[in-house]
């Protein structure tokens, strides 16, 4: 989208975008290069709401969630407490050779989907390694059947 | 108020679809399964299909688009896991038989927790425009947010309803194909005929046709449909409890009880779409 100048028939430009982080008003200033005409287009909360549904960077909506990062739009957009932990930084833990042999024990078809339970519940948990009594605790936590 | 950067939306929406097509460049088979009609059976074919086509070796993701149903990670045995952010993006789920699993379900925080939107700012006789951008969105985040990794087959599970097709197409135009799922109601068939139609005009690739919970012998009216359609029938599915409720509770039937005439049917329907997709 562009504004022209009618009586100038230049292509204003833009000035500054200007937004209340508290009520989502959005104000975006142009003015004509040749003329100096100034304009503003200003958005009502919901039409800033809308663009930024398609995910863009409008102003106050990313910038006063910081650093937009993946699944930004669901985490921004989500009612309420959500089940996702932000846990980026803690190691993965080690699984020890008895752990291995336990987690050997299970269904081929399940050990992926088990080790990955296993092994986000210690790191969540702060445990450096995952060990047949890390592998109980978490089971009892997680309510699963014997693994 | 204070003053912020220029704003380029569209400059913005073109790296959001160039996104997704890097993500995806690692995947070789990008297959939506999808209906028109709800209760057909379309998650748990899905589920058991990812299973089945894992017993081969390769690597296979599901990405239930369904935003405000999501059922994959349970019939994947996946729920309790949840996305781990990282620079690279989001880690989906493992899910049995190392299925990645990608679904809203993993964001809530129980099972009492529905998705719910913030508050729309808007008048709110304009808030469906609104959350059908959102919603269209989210698809597009599951799909260049989320570590695919190398994967042979990306399975996306659609909602019920025709409009999300669209949707996909926009962002995925290097779609393989899509399955249509009925069953051999009568109302089925004639919302899969509308919706096959719709998807058709709209440019998907339709790979054919699967009748789930089928009848001893395949339907004629089935058959009707297939024709009527311009597609193949590629498998149908005779219904099986047991194979419901073993998908269910987190193991897909193929897997558990391989030798059943529906597991069979899968087992053989997974065949027919890795040769149709080599």
């Amino acid at each position: 989208m562009k504004f022209r100048c009618e009586e100038c028939q230049e292509t204003m430009e833009f000035v500054s975008n200007d937004t209340d982080r508290a009520s989502g008003v959005m104000a975006i200033r142009y003015s004509c290069p040749n003329c100096g005409r100034r304009i503003s287009m200003v958005t009502n909360p919901g039409e800033t709401q809308l663009v930024s549904s398609l995910g863009v960077t409008i102003g106050h909506e990313t910038l006063s969630e910081g650093e937009a990062g993946p699944m930004d739009q669901i985490r921004r957009s989500l009612e309420g407490e959500t089940g996702w932990i932000d846990d980026r930084g803690l190691p993965d833990p080690v699984w020890t050779e008895a752990a291995e042999k336990r987690l050997a024990a299970a269904p081929a078809f399940v050990q992926g989907m088990v080790r990955r339970l296993y092994t986000d519940w210690a790191r969540r948990n702060g445990y450096p390694e995952v060990s047949p009594a890390v592998m109980s605790k978490a089971r009892d936590a997680l309510g699963m059947s014997e693994m | 108020m204070e003053s912020l950067p220029p704003v380029d939306v569209l400059g913005q929406v073109v790296a959001q679809r160039a996104a997704v097509a890097r993500r995806l460049a690692s995947v070789r088979h990008v297959v939506a399964i999808a209906s028109g009609k709800g209760g057909v059976g379309k998650s748990l074919l899905t589920a058991n299909l990812a299973a089945a086509l894992g017993t081969e070796a390769a690597k296979v993701g599901v990405l239930d688009a369904d935003i405000h149903g999501p059922s994959a990670a349970l019939m994947l045995g996946a729920r309790g896991q949840r996305p781990q952010f990282g620079p690279e993006g989001a880690r989906p789920a493992i899910g049995v038989g190392d299925v990645r699993v990608m679904s809203m379900d993993l964001f809530l925080k129980d099972d009492g927790t529905a998705v719910r939107w913030r508050h729309y700012g808007g008048l709110a006789e304009d808030s469906f425009v609104w959350r059908g951008t959102l919603e269209a969105n989210v698809l597009r985040e599951f799909l260049a947010d989320t570590e695919w990794g190398e994967l042979d087959y990306l399975l996306i599970d659609m909602p019920p309803g025709a409009d999300r097709f669209e949707t996909l197409l926009r962002l995925l135009p290097e779609l393989r194909g899509a399955v249509m799922i009925t069953t051999p109601s009568e109302a089925s068939m004639l919302v899969v005929r509308r919706a096959s139609v719709g998807a058709k005009q709209a440019g998907a690739r339709l790979l054919g046709l699967v009748e789930n919970m089928a009848e001893t012998a395949e339907s004629g009216r089935v058959r009707e449909l297939a024709d009527a359609v311009g597609i193949p029938i590629l498998a149908s599915v005779p219904f099986d409890p047991k194979l419901a409720q073993s998908t269910e509770n987190g193991r897909p039937g193929v897997l558990i009880n391989p030798e059943t005439p529906a597991a069979r049917a899968i087992l053989e329907l997974a065949d027919r779409l890795r040769g149709m997709l080599a």
